[in-house]
């Protein structure tokens, strides 16, 4: 454990788990999977989406980890990349939504307006868009400068939005299949069992970490 | 022998030479995307391949290659919708190949007709005249497209043979259950069997056909072998594959998709640029198979570009209602 824990405290393994899975499309394209070289495009927009929904569960499972263990030192070590996965997790969506762009408008731009309007029209990409919005805002606003001009309280406050993004990720993750998509239960069922624990936890009045992490 | 007369959208008389050129080019991409190599070489350009066995295809020239551009056939074989065998698109490929039998098979063809019957796949071809080609768009409600040389024969004979009751009005297609071979069948993705209905009027039109293979080879367990309904004019989920069962009823049948989700599919399914699906735009589709990039992006036609063939049938149909 205690190597797990000085490997997780390190930036360079980090970024490396982070930016593998955006590699991975290029395996069975390289392989000339037919299967996914009909449509390499779609593929690659869905692999994207997927990797921003995994990694948006994963930052918002560290401070429920913390709290839950506050001794453990694998979810303290987690903590010290939250802004960086968090981050990442909106540059993945960044990706997916430009490849969504590419995908529908084949590269003219002349036709970003036709996209905009239909996905304004139907609730799963209204959705999507919103999620992409809100990761958007975050980013921007995590920069230390945007922490001091907002100031700790506000910042929090805003920053709470994150879980609202989660729930409409969820939702546009669910919908983008013709039936319901298990994995989504895999990505989101954990997080949202953290979150239940630590709000419980938070909740019982003598215990020193509540009143430390409230 | 095919006995027909000529329709005015045929090609006509003069542009045989052209068509058999491409046809000759057709088949070399064509042994070269299965990779049937030098033994190709024993077969004559007019014969193609047999599709069922025994059957050699012939070309309708209603449909020729030549006026569509054909998809590879590893995309046709290697990207599919078989919810029976799992939801990815790789997974039919992989699945519907471990031991499913589809040969021998037997499809039945009762409910009000006068002739019931049951029939041996083999038999029916046979019974029926044999098989041709013919190349159709093929359009997926999920917005990607593809063209597909087919080998089968039209519905149109198969409803004759049967003989239907003035009562008749529509047919019920029931697939296959094997949940022993059918990994999604088990994991009850959807309600199994699989159905999908025709009203009668849209089984004779001349489109409506039923496959046996694809590219003059016996058409892929992943593709709905033996026998698999082709509607080009509808989106991909009404061609109901692997068909055991044809009921003739007077009322209109269920389909399988309606069931599951009737605020976004219907029973008419009709292929239509103007009516969105609730969660995307029906406008345009991607074209598969067409490379690292894909193969980019076209306007989708109404009734798929089958129109004139079809739109009769929907005269006085809000389409807007009846998705």
């Amino acid at each position: 454990m205690a190597f797990l824990e000085k490997l997780l405290r390190s930036k360079a393994f980090v970024v490396t788990l982070i930016v593998l899975p955006g590699l991975w499309p290029a395996w069975p394209l390289l392989r000339h999977d037919p299967s996914v070289l009909a449509d390499p495009l779609k593929y690659v927009l869905h692999h994207l989406g997927f990797t921003a929904c995994v990694l948006l569960a994963v930052v918002l499972s560290f401070t429920p980890l913390r709290v839950l263990f506050p001794k453990w030192g694998v979810a303290l070590a987690l903590n010290r990349h939250r802004r960086l996965v968090g981050v990442s997790a909106f540059v993945y969506a960044a990706l997916h939504l430009a490849t969504h762009l590419l995908y529908e408008t084949g590269g003219d731009t002349s036709a970003l307006g036709r996209v905009f309007k239909a996905a304004a029209t139907k609730p799963f990409q209204l959705v999507g868009l919103a999620a992409f919005v809100i990761l958007l805002v975050l980013a921007v606003t995590s920069l230390n400068a945007a922490v001091r001009w907002l100031g700790g309280k506000r910042w929090k406050n805003l920053h709470r939005l994150v879980y609202i993004a989660a729930g409409l990720a969820a939702y546009h993750q669910i919908e983008a299949r013709k039936i319901f998509p298990v994995q989504v239960l895999w990505i989101f069922g954990p997080l949202a069992v953290l979150e239940i624990a630590r709000i419980i936890r938070q909740r019982m009045p003598r215990s020193p970490v509540a009143a430390k992490a409230a | 022998m095919l006995i027909r007369s000529p329709k005015d959208w045929e090609l006509p008389e003069s542009a045989v030479t052209a068509e058999q050129i491409y046809r000759l080019r057709n088949r070399r991409d064509f042994l070269k995307s299965v990779g049937v190599g030098l033994a190709g070489a024993a077969f004559a350009p007019q014969a193609l391949l047999a599709a069922t066995a025994g059957f050699p295809s012939k070309e309708n020239p209603a449909y020729p290659a030549s006026a569509l551009k054909p998809t590879a056939y590893e995309y046709i074989t290697s990207y599919n919708n078989f919810y029976e065998f799992g939801t990815d698109k790789s997974e039919p490929k992989e699945y519907a190949n471990k031991g499913w039998k589809t040969d021998p098979w037997t499809i039945e063809v009762f409910g009000l007709v006068n002739k019931p019957a049951k029939f041996d796949v083999n038999d029916l071809v046979g019974k029926l005249g044999g098989i041709e080609q013919r190349v159709y768009r093929h359009r997926c409600v999920e917005a990607w497209s593809m063209v597909i040389p087919w080998d089968g024969f039209p519905l149109a004979k198969l409803v004759a043979l049967a003989d239907p009751k003035p009562e008749a009005k529509f047919l019920l297609f029931t697939s296959f259950v094997d949940p022993k071979n059918a990994i999604g069948q088990r994991q009850g993705n959807l309600d199994y069997p699989y159905i999908e209905g025709l009203r009668l009027d849209e089984a004779t039109n001349e489109l409506a056909f039923i496959a046996t293979g694809i590219y003059g080879k016996p058409i892929p367990n992943q593709n709905g072998a033996p026998l698999r309904l082709v509607t080009p004019w509808k989106y991909g989920f009404k061609g109901i594959k692997s068909i055991v069962k044809i009921e003739f009823t007077a009322k209109m049948p269920q389909n399988t998709w309606k069931v599951m989700n009737g605020r976004e599919y219907g029973f008419y399914a009709n292929v239509n640029p103007l009516v969105d699906h609730p969660r995307w735009s029906q406008a345009s589709e991607r074209i598969i198979g067409g490379g690292v990039f894909g193969g980019g992006r076209q306007a989708t036609l109404m009734f798929n570009g089958y129109e004139k063939q079809v739109a009769s049938l929907y005269k006085g149909l809000d389409l807007e209602r009846n998705y």
